[in-house]
């Protein structure tokens, strides 16, 4: 399984990164996710979430999910990109991509990585109030 | 020993040294943390502890030279 994992204070550029998706010819389904920062955090309004990371520790959480993805999946890739620093309302803070042969199990593993890292890699948010 | 995200706050340090008798196990050095650090107490349960790169229980047997982490609940996405 082919995996890409970016941890980055630049802004997430979706299109950028659907550009140069690659897909093997057996695969028949992508799956895209974005993480985007709501103008409400709890009830109170906010501008921005400033993000912070244990980054070596996060890359290797990462990998480990990855790799209990591989163990559970037939899926060709998963790429993953989260921002770190101030990400405003409406920004992408997380972009996660899956290919598989079919939706099923792209779907379920995205779903995974995503409940995962929201277990296991540390990540932490500061919102910036309004 | 280092701290992350509002830990840090609450201890007004990112990292600091503690010196363990040998065979102490994370759990026991949490208690000394709290100890030393008494604004984490609120957060003892919900604390997440690492050692290096892994998370470990309580009963983790430190190393000399383990670098230990103390934080909050992650929250990435």
């Amino acid at each position: 399984m082919k995996t890409e994992l970016t941890i980055s204070t630049g802004a997430i550029d979706e299109a950028a990164l659907a550009k140069c998706r690659e897909m093997g010819k057996g695969m028949g389904a992508v799956i895209c996710f974005s993480g985007v920062v709501r103008e409400i955090e709890g009830d109170a309004p906010i501008t921005a979430i400033d993000y912070e990371a244990h980054e070596q520790m996060a890359r290797h959480q990462f990998a480990l999910i990855f790799d209990a993805v591989e163990k559970s999946w037939p899926v060709e890739s998963v790429r993953l990109v989260h921002r770190l620093g101030v990400v405003p309302v409406n920004e992408p803070s997380l972009w996660v991509e899956v290919t598989a042969p079919h939706r099923a199990e792209a779907f379920d593993a995205c779903q995974f990585v995503i409940d995962e890292m929201k277990q296991k890699v540390p990540i932490w948010k500061k919102p910036i109030p309004a | 020993m280092k701290f992350w995200s509002y830990f840090r706050d609450h201890t007004g340090c990112a990292e600091t040294a503690l010196e363990l008798a040998k065979g102490t196990t994370l759990g026991e050095t949490h208690a000394a943390v709290l100890d030393e650090f008494p604004k984490l107490a609120g957060s003892k349960n919900s604390t997440l502890k690492a050692v290096g790169l892994e998370y470990e229980d309580d009963d983790f047997v430190l190393s000399d030279g383990d670098e230990v982490s103390f934080f909050p609940p992650v929250q990435g996405g």
